[in-house]
């Protein structure tokens, strides 16, 4: 029945955000409204003696001034509430928000931050996360007895431990014993910036008992919930809306300030806006973690991958807040070796403080680091095992019902047959151009990647409406991912209606159906689901109250007299799966890398969105890329030296090779219409196919991310791995 | 953003005069693209904004009796499609095509890049090899030229006095025969600054030895400058693969580098060296001299 593939996309919101019709939360201007601004720490790490805001509280436009003193002992996080709103006794980032002003206009609110005095006692600070677990380390928090934290907070062996996990299965040390070689790499990631042109930026307006906030947070019930435990009152009395989001790549799942901008409205009675400047986003943010990643490997003498141990430091920053496991560990952050069914495994992953920018979400988080990592370690073996890569993949990677790395059981694997698609596809069996490198490299990721809970449900509101239409009522905003027009097009199809016969309206937390919101890869598949589950439960009560009609004619009957919920579980244990061949050349004399062809592969079920989903791998592939060769926060004494985008580069169209993307034929995900998740995948795994491809090309190998010329120069010029 | 009085003075002498009597706290601005980027980045602000946009005829591009003149606030885009600056050597257009993207290059201008003095800027080293001269207005009236090669000193700095006013950049006309290129390593994103260029000019004389030689590199330092200890060793040579080859070596210890993002000191200094010498190959070569 479904001739969605056939039907033409338009995404719902594309006119809107073209013509400039799309309100961001920066284009609101409430009467009355206040600009909020922050003073910043200057200083990495430093005890707050004083605070001087006498002359700033006197300045003209100025409403109100906070710090500390006026929150405390107020701090957020989304598991480990770790970050004060404002800091008062220390502060632990450059960065670190000290007090805020609301002012009239936000020239008025930075000339009164000029004038807040602060006496700091400069401590050592600690940059480096291998120094962080030292014996004698300076202790970020030595508070942190009294930091709440949602369910059950482990101990640790070192006060600067934020999380700790460990994954193992199987007999590794014995494996290990009897494996015929055993390979052992080491590799560094780079911090990277998520890339939102958008800012966090939030407005919170507050008649002193309710509080209604405009944000950028793609989580909205989330925000609410840590927002009532801040202001401490119920969350019935909080509205979060959040409406058009200007680009997330999993930035927007948290948010820092809103809460103390709520403070702020409670303190003036006026609406207040802060936009976070981008340069402070950037250097005070949440951003991709920096990594160190070792990895061993044993291998039999059937070329099998029969042990794996890797060991991972996560490069926290000042606080655990941004992140959501319960471990503090990144999401797929223990998830090593993916794709590879492996008997004997132990992952060690552990998160450290250090005096620099809080580690976050950002696109598929954790997966990067792992893959790079991965994807190179068994590349590297290859090398050695003088086997063709492509071949040790083959024989070692999971088939149906095999188990990951995490020990779970794949009913269905699809990676088989992904890369049986990349050989024909890219042509690995016929010889490369000479002077070029090819490099592949594979992956998968939960879809969605959530594995219980709230994560898997979903529930929207469908109703025909006074004029006729049908209206779908949900809590997830579109953040330029395509979310709307999704369930737009699987409304109308399970409807058999025309797409624009189906509105999509975006709730409020006070109007909406309760949704965990963007993230993980699931509104298709979850929010899809329960779209159809909703469209499907109106279609029958739709026969049962005008039986025998068209829909069309059902629809005009029943007008403004029909609402239901549509309600969904998605089944855990499913994935999407992909797998990247790239060719590259190498410039000899200079270490420049061009990335002449790339092929990606993937199993993303069905296409809702042909359109969109292209735009995602794609997107993401340009995202993978930028961060594969040269994005770079780069910290220099707990400065961000690269905190704006004259000197962070994001990849623009011209640093773009041509994609070709090829989507694997008849494979059923769990979504509507056998959809899977689609947007986290493309840019996981490219750097690691690129770094294969240098070492095809000219022999040597990156083992660090960015892979920029310099560092290829450097391995020519000295045959040393950098 | 703080506020600032806005000028828009109609003659030079104005212009002038007004940036003699507000000193430090003017500052004159052509496209506005540093400027802007200036205010957004929080520094001191100036109380006076000059604005140039009303001067008539500095935005003019002519080929008269001295070469080629081009008004400081003609925009890279128009010097790019500019009939007049591509008939005067093709590799001069380069300067102008390579710049950041097409926004900037819409409204940047040349007057207002070489006042910004930005090292890794594309014009300088273009401008250098073929002798450019900088005319500047005074306020008593008077004007003074300055060779393009005298003109940075430093960081974002130039030898350009508060109250003086870029006016135009003569370019002399070129010698017949004279072979130039701009090569441009950028080995990161597209649209960021390079990490070494080179621009490169060969004359070569009747029995084919280097008559001249002009090369200029920039972006690894703190100015753009002229390689002088390699156009010496060129002069008088045959363009052999060896001589160009050594000469570009000289390149490598002959010029200050600095580390940033966009490499340390000894990369810098080694892609100096390549650099030079391939756009020294690519001016020796008649066929891929356009």
């Amino acid at each position: 029945m479904t001739t969605l593939i056939e039907t033409p996309e338009y995404r719902i919101e594309g006119r809107d955000k073209v013509t400039g019709v799309a309100s961001f939360v920066g284009d609101f201007q409430d009467e009355g409204m206040l600009e909020a601004c922050f003073l910043r720490s200057p200083h990495p790490h430093a005890l707050i003696r004083s605070i001087d805001i006498r002359a700033a509280r006197t300045m003209p436009g100025v409403r109100a001034v906070l710090t500390g003193a006026d929150i405390r002992p107020m701090r957020h996080g989304r598991r480990l509430q770790d970050w004060p709103l404002l800091a008062w006794d220390r502060v632990r980032l450059i960065g670190d928000r000290v007090a805020v002003v609301a002012a009239d206009t936000l020239s008025h609110a930075r000339a009164a931050v000029e004038r807040i005095r602060v006496e700091y006692e400069l401590l050592p600070a600690v940059l480096d996360p291998a120094d962080a677990l030292a014996r004698d380390a300076p202790v970020l928090h030595p508070d942190a007895g009294e930091y709440h934290y949602f369910g059950e907070r482990p101990e640790h062996r070192h006060p600067n431990i934020q999380g700790h996990a460990v994954h193992e299965h199987g007999l590794v040390d014995a494996a290990f014993a009897r494996a015929t070689r055993v390979f052992q790499h080491e590799f560094r990631l780079a911090r990277v910036f998520q890339g939102h042109l958008e800012p966090h930026t939030c407005i919170v307006r507050t008649d002193g008992t309710g509080y209604h906030v405009t944000t950028t947070n793609k989580s909205p019930f989330r925000l609410r919930t840590l927002m009532a435990t801040s202001l401490g009152i119920a969350p019935e009395m909080i509205t979060i809306d959040s409406g058009y989001i200007g680009g997330d790549f999993g930035g927007k799942g948290f948010s820092i300030d809103d809460y103390v901008i709520a403070f702020l409205a409670r303190a003036t009675t006026r609406p207040v806006r802060f936009a976070t400047p981008y340069t402070d986003d950037m250097q005070s943010g949440n951003s991709r973690h920096a990594t160190h990643i070792r990895m061993r490997t044993g291998v039999d003498d059937a070329n099998r991958f029969i042990a794996h141990e890797s060991t991972i430091l996560y490069d926290g920053g000042a606080y655990a807040a941004g992140k959501g496991n319960a471990n503090l560990i990144p999401g797929g952050g223990l998830f090593t070796m993916i794709g590879y069914d492996i008997p004997n495994v132990r992952v060690d992953a552990t998160s450290v403080y250090t005096n620099t920018l809080p580690g976050g979400h950002a696109r598929a988080p954790g997966q990067p680091q792992n893959s790079f990592a991965s994807e190179s370690h068994v590349d590297l073996i290859a090398r050695e095992l003088n086997i063709d890569p492509f071949e040790l993949r083959r024989i070692n990677v999971i088939s149906d019902g095999g188990h990951d790395t995490l020990g779970r059981t794949w009913k269905l694997s699809t990676i088989p047959a992904v890369m049986d698609a990349l050989r024909r596809e890219a042509g690995l069996d016929v010889a490369r151009q000479p002077g070029r490198g090819r490099g592949v490299s594979i992956g998968a990721r939960a879809s969605p990647s959530g594995h219980g809970g709230a994560d898997l449900q979903a529930k929207v509101v469908v109703s025909v409406t006074d004029d006729s239409m049908v209206e779908v009522l949900t809590a997830v905003s579109d953040q330029g991912g395509g979310a709307h027009t999704v369930l737009q097009r699987v409304v109308a199809d399970e409807l058999g209606i025309d797409v624009a016969r189906v509105r999509i309206r975006r709730g409020t937390t006070s109007h909406a159906p309760f949704d965990l919101g963007v993230g993980g890869g699931r509104v298709t598949p979850v929010v899809g689901g329960a779209a159809q589950a909703g469209a499907a439960l109106l279609r029958e009560r739709l026969e049962a109250m005008a039986p025998g009609l068209e829909v069309r004619e059902q629809l005009e009957r029943v007008a403004g007299d029909l609402s239901v919920v549509g309600e969904f579980t998605h089944e855990p244990g499913l994935y999407s799966t992909y797998a990247y061949a790239v060719e590259v050349e190498v410039d000899r004399e200079t270490g420049q890398v061009c990335v002449t062809d790339a092929v990606f592969v993937a199993d993303v079920g069905t296409a809702i969105n042909p359109v969109a989903l292209h735009g995602q791998l794609v997107g993401g592939f340009a995202f993978g890329l930028g961060q594969a060769l040269f994005e770079d926060l780069r910290i220099e004494q707990g400065v961000v030296t690269t905190a704006n985008l004259d000197n962070y580069k994001l990849p623009s169209m011209a640093d773009v090779p041509k994609l070709r993307v090829v989507l694997l034929p008849d494979s059923v995900g769990g979504g509507p219409h056998g959809a899977k998740s689609a947007g986290e995948l493309a840019n996981v795994s490219i750097a690691a196919a690129i770094a294969n491809a240098v070492h095809d090309a000219v022999g040597v190998r990156v083992t660090s991310l960015p892979i920029t010329a310099e560092k290829v120069f450097d391995a020519l010029a000295g045959g040393a791995d950098s | 953003m703080s506020s600032f009085d806005y000028h828009e003075p109609t003659s030079i002498a104005e212009a002038t005069a007004l940036l003699a009597r507000y000193g430090t706290d003017a500052v004159a601005m052509a496209g506005g693209v540093d400027l802007t980027r200036k205010f957004k980045s929080g520094g001191r602000r100036p109380g006076h904004v000059i604005a140039l946009r009303r001067l008539p005829g500095l935005a003019d591009v002519r080929t008269d009796g001295d070469g080629l003149w081009l008004g400081p606030l003609a925009t890279h885009a128009a010097l790019e499609r500019s009939p007049a600056v591509r008939a005067h050597h093709p590799a001069l257009r380069a300067a102008f095509t390579s710049i950041a993207t097409i926004r900037i290059r819409n409204q940047g201008t040349l007057g207002g890049n070489l006042a910004s003095a930005e090292a890794a800027s594309d014009p300088p080293p273009v401008l250098m090899i073929f002798d450019a001269i900088v005319q500047v207005a005074r306020p008593d009236g008077t004007q003074r030229s300055i060779g393009l090669d005298a003109f940075f000193v430093g960081e974002h700095r130039s030898v350009l006095e508060p109250a003086e006013l870029i006016v135009g950049i003569r370019v002399p006309p070129v010698a017949a025969g004279t072979r130039a290129t701009y090569a441009r390593f950028n080995p990161g994103s597209a649209d960021d600054y390079p990490t070494v260029s080179v621009a490169a000019a060969l004359r070569v004389d009747a029995e084919g030895r280097i008559a001249v030689a002009r090369v200029a590199v920039g972006a690894i330092g703190d100015l753009p400058v002229r390689a002088h200890s390699v156009e010496t060793a060129l002069v008088g040579q045959l363009p052999t693969d060896a001589t160009l080859t050594e000469a570009a070596a000289l390149a490598r210890n002959g010029i200050e580098a600095i580390a940033d993002r966009r490499g340390s000191v000894s990369y810098k200094r080694e892609m100096a060296r390549v650099w030079t010498r391939r756009a020294l190959t690519t001016a020796a070569t008649p066929m891929a001299a356009a």
